[in-house]
């Protein structure tokens, strides 16, 4: 192609300014909602941090004072190392259940249709609800799981579920599992059905066998199906909160308290708004981090085409 | 000028009328778990009178957080029947009216309950009054100590003798159990039930002035062993360890043999549960003596109501004989000293129990009560539970009692 002439240019820049506008315009009714409930209340989130805020009375600017407390606060360190715990514990629980179910209904068999709707149902139940449900199932003397253990034989009293530590958090991730790894299953379901079945079909040919073809082919051809799912999953465990607030009241002496869990009594118990939005943009840091964290060890984003 | 006067006049006298002859409908905001008394009370002042009272029901673990936030959005209801511990918190915060002066003029202010008064006063102005009286007590149900051979119209007096009994009563059945109290981490139900054994005899878990913690103490130790030792026993149900306070009333369920309930109990008992036949006494202190919670609610509004002369309408009714006496059938004790007597006569003696409880009882005083007791997650709740059915009963000691004096240094 000839150089171009400067008369020749100008309609060209003037033709990609003009598309450029147009594409804002385009955007702008999701900027628009991205900026009045995302971007303007974390600025005013973060504006309330650097306040003595209570609930009732002035605020008074203090600084990053709300920050250096929270660096010498043994109850929000302990807050950060309990979601961690169930962070890590509820993710691989989910995994390890979704994975096996998403190729179990991806198959054509007989009634897959049914499988699929009874696995997903539980997903469609709120999990406030949901908490409050289990709540039942697990009381020691009017709910399903105890009684139906001393039933069967296998128990000589009925246990009190929620009474101690492990037991509680152990009815906490089955509640959890049961109520998320619908939603995950699908998520992986529509990864596995994106694969080709020409290079299934190629690597059984070649002779290789069935744990071959998964670790070599299906895995990394769903990587990004897999980072999705991994990042909704961390997120929502970070976030946790219903649960806990519902299920054991932060209990049995409070070795439930999740980072959101100690925002909200912080803010709304105790009444340092201020505070409680210290500790809120700190959270919303730790997610960037392990976000991006995340796409980068699954290298998302690289490879595009 | 005559005509003047007279339009001026008439102009008054028509602001007057239309003032008095607007029915104003207040909205009033009341925690669950006091029983039914308040609503009663609510029902017949609106049977009786053209102002009329909306009642709204709050959770009783969220009320104080729902009232700070309707107040922060401006949302918040005319008037309040706030548990009294939390009346220095709000007023501290001059969120509520000023009822000084209005007091004052109350021909029986002087006979109104003093603990409510004290509690309802910060900084000499009085910003909170009695609406219902309540004082924690021991019950024992007299079917369950018939069958297990113990005398029914003996009241126990020591907790030697409460704990033999509940052995004895225990061994009646599979779920009939002999002692009761809400150990998943209810710091109300706590602080109201289980206080009173140290109180009894003489410690408490706060200084005078409730700036140190004093929860280690030797009395302390001995209220924990003797519930751990009949947690052991197995002379509980296995759900008190879990519950947050849902369940306090368990002993309504006539399978429970003994238990510290509320004053507020008896009315609910008497009228809603008659087939359970009761007796109540003074809960014993650890090492003789005996002690009690005062609490109750006291009556705050909200600063800035428009509606305020309907409101002291009627809280002047629920002062009256007859808002006195609905209140009293329900279990509510009578807050005017003066009319006491009269107010229960004819009414349930066992109600007299509760009154007497009023003379030996401790309301403290602070202004962090909600972190420091109420709150599910604050330090007396958690060390109630781990104390008693944790393993390390030491540790639970420390923990508590060091985070209950970091909350009180932060809060200075």
């Amino acid at each position: 192609m000839a150089g171009p002439g400067p008369g020749k240019a100008l309609p060209v820049r003037r033709r990609r300014r003009r598309s450029q506008w147009r594409g804002l315009l385009y955007i702008a009714p999701a900027m628009a909602l991205v900026i009045v409930f995302f971007v303007m209340p974390v600025l005013f989130t973060g504006w309330m941090s650097l306040h003595n805020w209570p609930l009732l009375g002035s605020p008074r600017w203090i600084g990053f004072n709300n920050y250096f407390r929270m660096a010498n606060d043994a109850r929000f360190v302990s807050a950060l190392r309990f979601t961690t715990y169930y962070t890590v514990i509820v993710t691989i629980a989910i995994f390890a259940v979704a994975f096996p179910l998403a190729i179990f209904v991806e198959k054509h068999r007989r009634f897959v249709g049914a499988y699929r709707t009874i696995i997903f149902l539980p997903v469609v139940v709120g999990l406030a609800s949901a908490s409050l449900l289990w709540v039942w199932l697990a009381n020691v003397d009017s709910g399903f799981i105890g009684p139906a253990l001393k039933a069967l034989g296998l128990v000589e009293k009925s246990p009190n579920l929620l009474a101690t530590f492990d037991s509680a958090f152990f009815t906490i991730i089955v509640m959890v599992v049961w109520k998320i790894a619908g939603f995950t299953m699908i998520i992986l379901l529509t990864g596995l059905q994106a694969i080709p079945p020409e290079l299934t079909e190629a690597a059984r040919i070649d002779g290789a066998d069935r744990w071959q073809r998964f670790r070599y082919l299906t895995l990394p051809l769903m990587r990004r199906t897999i980072a999705l799912a991994l990042i909704i999953s961390v997120t929502g465990s970070i976030l946790a909160f219903d649960q806990f607030y519902i299920m054991t009241s932060g209990g049995p002496q409070n070795r439930m308290i999740s980072v959101v869990y100690y925002i909200f009594n912080q803010s709304f118990v105790s009444f340092n708004l201020g505070y409680g939005a210290a500790l809120s943009i700190a959270l919303l840091a730790i997610l960037v981090i392990i976000s991006v964290m995340q796409l980068r060890l699954l290298r998302i984003g690289e490879d595009r085409p | 000028m005559i005509k003047r006067l007279l339009a001026a006049t008439s102009i008054i006298t028509l602001c007057l009328a239309s003032g008095a002859s607007a029915a104003e409908k207040i909205e009033m905001w009341v925690r669950s778990g006091i029983g039914e008394s308040f609503k009663k009370v609510v029902e017949a002042y609106n049977a009786s009178h053209e102002n009329q009272v909306a009642m709204t029901e709050v959770p009783f673990s969220e009320l104080v957080q729902k009232y700070a936030t309707a107040i922060a959005g401006g949302q918040a209801p005319d008037a309040l029947s706030l548990d009294l511990i939390y009346t220095p918190a709000f007023a501290a915060a001059g969120q509520l009216e000023d009822l000084t002066d209005w007091a004052n003029a109350l021909p029986y202010f002087n006979s109104l309950s003093p603990s409510h008064v004290k509690l309802g006063t910060y900084q000499d102005r009085v910003y909170g009054l009695p609406v219902s009286v309540e004082t924690s007590i021991f019950a024992w149900n007299k079917d369950l100590y018939k069958k297990a051979g113990l005398d029914p119209e003996k009241a126990p007096t020591s907790w030697e003798e409460i704990e033999a009994n509940a052995e004895k009563i225990r061994a009646l059945g599979d779920d009939i159990y002999g002692f009761y109290f809400s150990g998943g981490g209810c710091g109300g139900c706590m602080i109201f039930t289980f206080t009173p054994l140290v109180w009894g005899s003489g410690a408490d878990i706060l200084s005078a002035d409730g700036k140190t913690a004093t929860l280690d103490t030797p009395e302390m130790r001995k209220a924990v062993d003797i519930y751990r030792s009949m947690v052991k026993k197995d002379l509980v149900p296995a759900s008190a360890a879990s519950d947050n306070g849902v369940n306090f009333l368990t002993f309504t369920n006539g399978k429970i043999g003994q238990q510290s309930i509320g004053a507020f109990a008896i009315g609910t008992l008497v009228t809603e549960n008659p087939d359970i036949n009761f007796g109540v006494t003074l809960i014993p202190g650890v090492n003789g003596g005996t002690s009690s919670f005062a609490g109750g609610d006291n009556f705050v509004i909200t600063k800035g109501t428009k509606k305020i002369e309907a409101v002291k309408e009627f809280l002047e009714y629920t002062y009256s004989m007859d808002g006195q006496k609905v209140m009293a059938k329900y279990g509510s004790l009578p807050t005017r000293g003066d009319i006491a007597d009269k107010v229960l006569e004819g009414l349930d003696p066992r109600m007299q129990v509760g009154i007497k409880a009023i003379e030996v009882a401790k309301t403290p005083y602070t202004l962090q009560f909600n972190d420091l007791i109420n709150s599910a997650n604050g330090p007396w709740a958690s060390f109630t539970n781990a104390a008693i059915y944790g393993d390390d009963v030491d540790g639970a000691f420390s923990n508590a009692q060091s985070e209950m004096q970091s909350i009180i240094d932060t809060g200075q």
